[in-house]
């Protein structure tokens, strides 16, 4: 995991066989959720599926959250491909937020990247 | 036994940026003290959706300010997020999920939201920092 130092964040967007994956490192809040948005909005204009990279992401919350439900949600209608990864390596308020929220169980993660880009390619 | 005790205030607009400097600065309290990394997260968890409340439901019109102090003693901390504005009215266009007080509760000891006879809304939470069962 990148030992990024606090305050600092990052949104990068990779195309992995026609997959886009969105990595979200570091925190996020509410003042990178529009960019967190737009760039997911942008990769569901174009790619067969859509991962979420959680795995470096040290902290979210629930404006952020309520993207990755957006995206699921939009996703699940253009019939595209969706997981998220949640590893063991994501922050601890990452895995509190699902937790106390419940949606846990609503979301669709996956415990890796690997697993979230497989999970988004086969629909 | 000794009674240590500090207090934090910070004023910031009532803008997105502002919140994760609230967070920082509470973790920065925090962070010279013998309190479990986990509750560290938690707490910090807790005051941004205090904050992302007071940024997104206090001003509808833009401007305004939040104040935010924390102070802590005796193993327990206690922060206070103050608006100026409106109250926590719903909004139909709110970016968040409405779990924000539901999340606070779930990690302070306790919580209460007051409305200050000269206008706005406070939030004050009340959290332990001895450990998870805290």
């Amino acid at each position: 995991m990148a030992n990024l130092p606090s305050m600092m964040n990052a949104i990068d967007v990779e195309r992995v066989d026609g997959i886009d994956v969105v990595t979200l490192r570091g925190e996020h809040d509410l003042s990178t959720a529009t960019d967190v948005s737009r760039r997911i909005a942008l990769a569901l204009e174009s790619a067969s599926g859509l991962a979420i990279d959680l795995s470096e992401t040290t902290f979210i919350d629930s404006a952020v959250l309520r993207v990755l439900i957006t995206a699921q949600e939009r996703a699940n209608e253009q019939g595209a491909g969706f997981a998220i990864a949640v590893a063991d390596s994501s922050g601890h308020g990452v895995h509190r937020l699902l937790t106390l929220t419940g949606l846990d169980s609503k979301l669709s993660t996956q415990p890796s990247r690997a697993d979230a880009i497989a999970a988004a390619s086969a629909p | 036994m000794e009674t240590v005790s500090e207090r934090v205030e910070i004023e910031i607009a009532a803008a997105a940026p502002g919140v994760p400097l609230v967070r920082h600065a509470i973790r920065g309290l925090l962070s010279g003290l013998d309190v479990p990394d986990d509750v560290i997260a938690d707490i910090a968890l807790a005051v941004t959706e205090a904050c992302t409340n007071a940024v997104v439901h206090a001003y509808p019109n833009g401007g305004g300010t939040i104040n935010v102090t924390a102070s802590h003693a005796d193993g327990h901390l206690e922060v206070a997020v103050r608006d100026h504005g409106g109250g926590i009215a719903p909004r139909v266009d709110t970016p968040g999920l409405g779990v924000g007080l539901p999340v606070i509760a779930a990690i302070a000891r306790s919580v209460e939201i007051g409305s200050p006879h000269d206008g706005g809304t406070e939030v004050r939470m009340h959290f332990g920092l001895g450990g998870a069962a805290g």
